[in-house]
């Protein structure tokens, strides 16, 4: 089994808050780390994650734009509810389902759009098609908490060569087309996608952007529909499975969430914090620093133990390991904590799928607010009357360390199908 | 008390979280894809919300002077 193979001068852990925090904003600390494992044929290669410094900033300016607020409040209030309860309709067809499986697949296909791949929303085969390859590409992400990195660099390696040809060249070819439209002035700027393959098309001889390499537009796109997918369905098996386990002790909890969206979305928010998707993050320091009083030296790994900040009890309460979607945080600090992390690096689509930060106090003005494609996907499924499968348990995914994510979860609804 | 604000356009990645925690004074310049601040906008708000955003800005683009002193960001 492959190892992490750089060097590091020393290994520095942090494990409280305000210290991962300020890990997290320092322009020293970098995710340039083992390039072998995210070079070599990863699926990292070369994307704005591994980034830093100057080609980071002008990657994220531009890809930022597809996740302003306007853009957001279509995705959730006109697109996703279209889609949403169609495809429930279609996968929840019978009393038992897969909760994991059914969220991979609402999730891909918003990210699809986002990310620049047409996909048909109706079809559950194309569908099923993409989050294979969402999978795939999960691993090669987490490489670095893989028990056979051997294995997952050939699982990328193979994944990439056929989603390139089947779903990248096709969407990229048909943007390209409508982008020399514009520039030839036979085409308005407003009939041009607004996705991140759209604007990465649009910029690339921007030299600050590094992106001459075609392999690498193909990976960012492939990174933004891979990180549009498996977190958000790893969050709501995650929720569920935080939920079914309060609702022994605090029935009711389901049909809460059913009727009320402001209280779903608290629902996500605490998932995040306790099962944040990366529960350690790493970071290299390019350069001697310090940090909350820690003095890092060049070359040193940073490791960021996310899941111990989360449970801070000067933020989170005297009882921070206790799923309380209603505890009180002040304002200043995320719901999510580190979940989605903090700094020039922090996750692009943390509105996307965590909504806008909720009042402190009172419910979201909803005009304004963003609830999160999360929070929505909760409450329909609790719509349908979920509940645990008491004949199937829930697996974890075992090929991690990470023990947030699942493999499968087995669940039962009360209504299915045409339910509405 | 005089305030002061400005975004630092090389560091500034146009997330856009101080345009949702001070609308008044940040508005996002799409060709740039940086953010600006309004000093009309800067004068009619609370300096504590000035700074929240300023604490929250990913990058600490966002510089907050007061009466002259820098009270957020680097000199």
């Amino acid at each position: 089994m492959t190892a992490l193979l750089t060097e590091f001068t020393t290994t520095i852990e942090l494990d409280r808050y305000e210290d991962i925090r300020a890990a997290l904003f320092d322009p020293n600390l970098s995710r340039t780390f083992d390039r072998r494992s995210y070079a070599e044929g990863n699926i990292r290669d070369g994307i704005v994650s591994i980034t830093h410094g100057t080609v980071h900033r002008a990657r994220r300016r531009i890809e930022n734009t597809q996740f302003r607020p306007d853009v957001l409040r279509l995705y959730e209030r006109d697109l996703f509810p279209r889609v949403l309860n169609d495809l429930l309709d279609v996968l929840i067809d019978q009393p038992a389902a897969d909760l994991f499986a059914v969220a991979e697949v609402l999730s891909v296909v918003l990210a699809a759009l986002r990310a620049g791949i047409d996909v048909d929303a109706h079809d559950l085969d194309q569908l099923r098609e993409l989050v294979r390859y969402v999978d795939a590409f999960s691993q090669g992400s987490a490489i670095l908490d893989s028990k056979d990195p051997d294995a997952v660099r050939q699982l990328v390696a193979d994944a990439y060569e056929a989603f390139e040809r089947d779903w990248v060249r096709p969407s990229w070819d048909r943007r390209a087309a409508l982008i020399e439209a514009h520039q030839d002035g036979s085409l308005a700027a407003d009939a041009l996608p607004h996705d991140i393959l759209s604007v990465l098309l649009q910029h690339r001889n921007d030299p600050k952007l590094e992106l001459a390499d075609t392999g690498r537009v193909v990976r960012e796109v492939a990174t933004y529909l891979q990180g549009g997918t498996h977190t958000s369905a790893q969050t709501m098996a995650n929720a569920f499975d935080l939920l079914f386990e309060a609702e022994a002790t605090s029935p009711g909890l389901i049909e809460r969430c059913a009727a009320d969206l402001d209280y779903s979305q608290r629902v996500v928010h605490e998932t995040l914090r306790l099962r944040p998707t990366t529960p350690k993050m790493r970071r290299r320091a390019e350069a001697d620093t310090v940090i909350a009083g820690h003095a890092v030296p060049k070359d040193s790994l940073v490791i960021l133990d996310a899941a111990s900040g989360n449970r801070d009890p000067g933020l989170f309460g005297a009882d921070p390991e206790r799923f309380d979607p209603d505890r009180s945080i002040d304002p200043s600090v995320p719901r999510w904590g580190l979940s989605f992390g903090a700094g020039a690096h922090q996750c692009p689509g943390r509105s996307v799928a965590g909504g806008f930060p909720v009042p402190a106090h009172g419910q979201a003005d909803d005009d304004q607010h963003i609830f999160g494609l999360v929070a929505l996907e909760v409450r329909e499924v609790c719509r349908r009357g979920i509940q645990p499968d008491p004949t199937r348990r829930p697996e974890r995914d075992t090929r991690t360390e990470r023990f947030t994510r699942w493999a499968s979860y087995p669940v039962r609804f009360e209504r299915w199908s045409t339910f509405r | 008390m005089a305030v002061e604000v400005s975004v630092d356009p090389e560091l500034c990645i146009g997330s856009g979280d101080c345009t949702r925690i001070a609308p008044a004074v940040f508005h996002l310049d799409e060709d740039q894809g940086v953010s600006v601040a309004r000093p009309a906008g800067v004068a009619a708000t609370d300096v504590q919300v000035l700074l929240q955003a300023a604490r929250g800005c990913p990058t600490q683009a966002i510089r907050v002077v007061r009466d002259g002193t820098v009270i957020h960001g680097s000199n």
